[in-house]
């Protein structure tokens, strides 16, 4: 449907960066190339431009959607990563249910079928007093900018844990620290102990932390039944689906669950967690979920809000309530009832991109609210779901409904799995 | 040649190209794509493809799922926010859109043992498959053979539409049929339309 010329072919595809580093030549010759020359406009605007920092479930679906609905608009979507890895399903790669490698898609069809210009690089800051987005190697212009910056941890409030590096794992962004984590798991002794922290809320995907927990006393049951499950949460209990995934632990006599047990300490070389209360618990192998906030480039540009973790954002339009002509979606946002969940973020998406086109061409944004659906799996075969329905009411979410599944199923399980394969293709294909 | 021009020089002058977001029903419905499919076209097996469906029936099933006579802790919150939407708005988008059958594949000796096994079907979904809105049934064509399978069980189970009279004489015929049948008329309807 979007057509590409081949000239815009060449600057979105994986040349971009040469060809744009070339322009960036073309552009200094004039001047004096020297360290302190003021960077230069990186790719002359083709129109008016929408500028997308980071690709992930609400970015990339964002970028697409622009595209999408309004053909005549540049979008240039900035993303670090090659290739896109789904968190949502990847607490599956652990329990070794799922490959990696089927969570992993690349943004070729953003390119292809819908025009999207990628720059595989860091966005560095963001002005919106001038519009533009700072690279390393200078800035692009935009008319509306969409941040999705998703999380970061906030390492420094776990003592010992930017000391150990990769001995201690998150695998809480999808990729390499979840294939060492499932790999630690496997090599992990029968008779030995896992233990896993909670982070207090708010954090990325409420029930992912107990759906890992789920993967792996599933996991060490089938192929350990010696070994044990130690789950350290922050928080008082249980903070999602809380009935449904005590019912599901009863298949798990393996698993131990300590509620308010934070962990502020960990020490690689002892292979222990200490929490608030000063319990320490041994470990074989750990998983430290760490605090988080918005992505690093959003409390840069001071679009978080005063407890400098979440930024805030209009309901209906997803611009912040900080800066102008800046949307704000995804995990980092915060003051809209939803959860941060993969689907919240791809509605998010749809909705912000809606909004953007709109307001560029001088109309109204749309109301639209979003809608929730989190599959949790409990086992190789068996999900289940938290579903939730939204209206806006006076300018803001609502929410009309929750509901979970009465249970675990493997019809859920069916369901989850739809879910992933509609979604990822309706984010990235 | 003047009409042409004239045509070519407005949409020049558009302010934006008419893209999808004019289509009466595209922003409503787009939530929906999240599990749905592209514009209600699924690529997955285990939920209905809502292309082409016509309003009639996407309007029964919201409305069914709504008010809790067809079960399912997904669709009824999601019924309920179509209905604040506007349900005719979006019923009107789904029927608006091309209808494309599954691509999940099918077993073809379930098709030919399914087509055997179909003439009781045929007497209220029609010898094609395509249903009958005088009747109220629904156009079983093309869908994901998982969806249907799922369906039928379902109905077996006295857990759709459960305690709907209408409904006894399907739920009666699907008690009379093992598994492997269902899965057999599942690939069939599948089949159709492709």
């Amino acid at each position: 449907m979007a057509r590409m010329t081949r000239r815009d072919f060449l600057k979105a595809s994986g040349s971009a960066a040469f060809a744009v580093s070339g322009l960036a030549g073309c552009a200094s010759m004039g001047g004096a190339p020297t360290a302190t020359t003021t960077p230069s406009e990186l790719m002359p605007t083709t129109g008016r431009r929408v500028i997308v920092v980071g690709g992930g479930w609400a970015g990339a679906t964002a970028a697409k959607y622009v595209r999408m609905e309004d053909p005549s608009l540049e979008v240039v979507l900035i993303e670090p990563n090659r290739k896109f890895i789904s968190c949502p399903f990847s607490n599956l790669v652990l329990s070794g249910v799922r490959s990696i490698g089927s969570l992993t898609f690349g943004y070729n069809g953003l390119r292809e079928q819908h025009g999207v210009k990628i720059l595989h690089e860091s966005a560095t800051a963001i002005e919106p007093d001038t519009r533009r987005v700072r690279l390393d190697r200078g800035f692009l212009s935009y008319e509306r900018l969409i941040v999705a910056p998703g999380i970061d941890f906030q390492t420094e409030q776990i003592e010992g844990l930017a000391a150990a590096g990769d001995r201690v794992l998150h695998a809480w962004k999808a990729g390499p620290q979840t294939v060492a984590l499932a790999r630690q798991l496997k090599e992990m002794p029968d008779g030995g102990v896992f233990v896993m922290s909670v982070p207090p809320a708010a954090y990325r995907c409420p029930p992912g932390p107990y759906e890992r927990a789920c993967q792996v006393a599933w996991y060490l049951k089938t192929r350990k039944p010696r070994a044990k499950l130690i789950v350290l949460d922050a928080n008082q209990n249980v903070i999602s689906k809380t009935a449904l995934f005590r019912a599901a632990w009863q298949a798990y006599p393996n698993l131990e669950y300590r509620a308010s047990s934070k962990v502020v300490k960990v020490d690689p070389e002892a292979r222990e967690v200490t929490t608030e209360f000063g319990d320490k618990v041994r470990y074989d192998v750990v998983n430290v979920i760490p605090p988080q906030r918005a992505g690093a480039i959003a409390v840069q540009a001071d679009l978080v809000g005063v407890d400098k973790r979440w930024c805030e954002v209009d309901h209906v339009t997803y611009e912040s309530v900080k800066a102008k002509n800046v949307h704000v979606i995804g995990d980092s946002t915060i003051g809209i009832p939803v959860p941060k969940s993969g689907t919240i973020a791809n509605a998010m998406g749809k909705i912000a991109a809606t909004a953007v086109v709109n307001l560029i061409n001088g109309r109204p944004a749309p109301q639209m609210p979003p809608a929730n659906v989190c599959y949790s799996w409990v086992s190789d075969s068996e999900a289940m779901a938290v579903v939730n329905a939204y209206r806006i009411d006076n300018g803001k979410v609502v929410q009309i409904e929750q509901k979970l599944t009465p249970g675990q199923s493997t019809l859920y399980a069916q369901h989850a799995t739809a879910w992933a394969t509609s979604i990822w293709a309706d984010i990235l294909a | 040649m003047r009409a042409l021009v004239i045509a070519a020089a407005l949409a020049a002058a558009a302010p934006a190209a008419a893209g999808p977001i004019d289509a009466p029903g595209f922003t409503k419905a787009f939530s929906c794509s999240a599990c749905h499919g592209r514009a209600g076209a699924t690529r997955a097996d285990a939920v209905p493809s809502l292309a082409g469906m016509p309003a009639w029936y996407l309007k029964k099933a919201i409305d069914d799922y709504a008010a809790g006579r067809r079960p399912s802790p997904e669709m009824e919150p999601f019924s309920k926010m179509v209905k604040t939407l506007g349900v005719d708005e979006v019923a009107g988008y789904f029927a608006a859109q091309p209808r494309e059958a599954s691509q999940i594949k099918v077993d073809r000796t379930a098709v030919v043992n399914g087509r055997a096994a179909s003439a009781t079907c045929a007497a209220c979904h029609g010898e094609d498959g395509r249903g009958d809105a005088a009747k109220g049934t629904p156009d079983l064509t093309g869908q994901p053979p998982g969806y249907l399978l799922n369906q039928m069980k379902l109905f077996k189970a006295e857990k759709r539409s459960p305690g709907d009279a209408t409904l006894t004489s399907i739920k009666v015929f699907m008690k009379s049929l093992d598994d492997a049948t269902l899965a057999d008329l599942a690939a069939y309807y599948s089949s159709l339309g492709r």
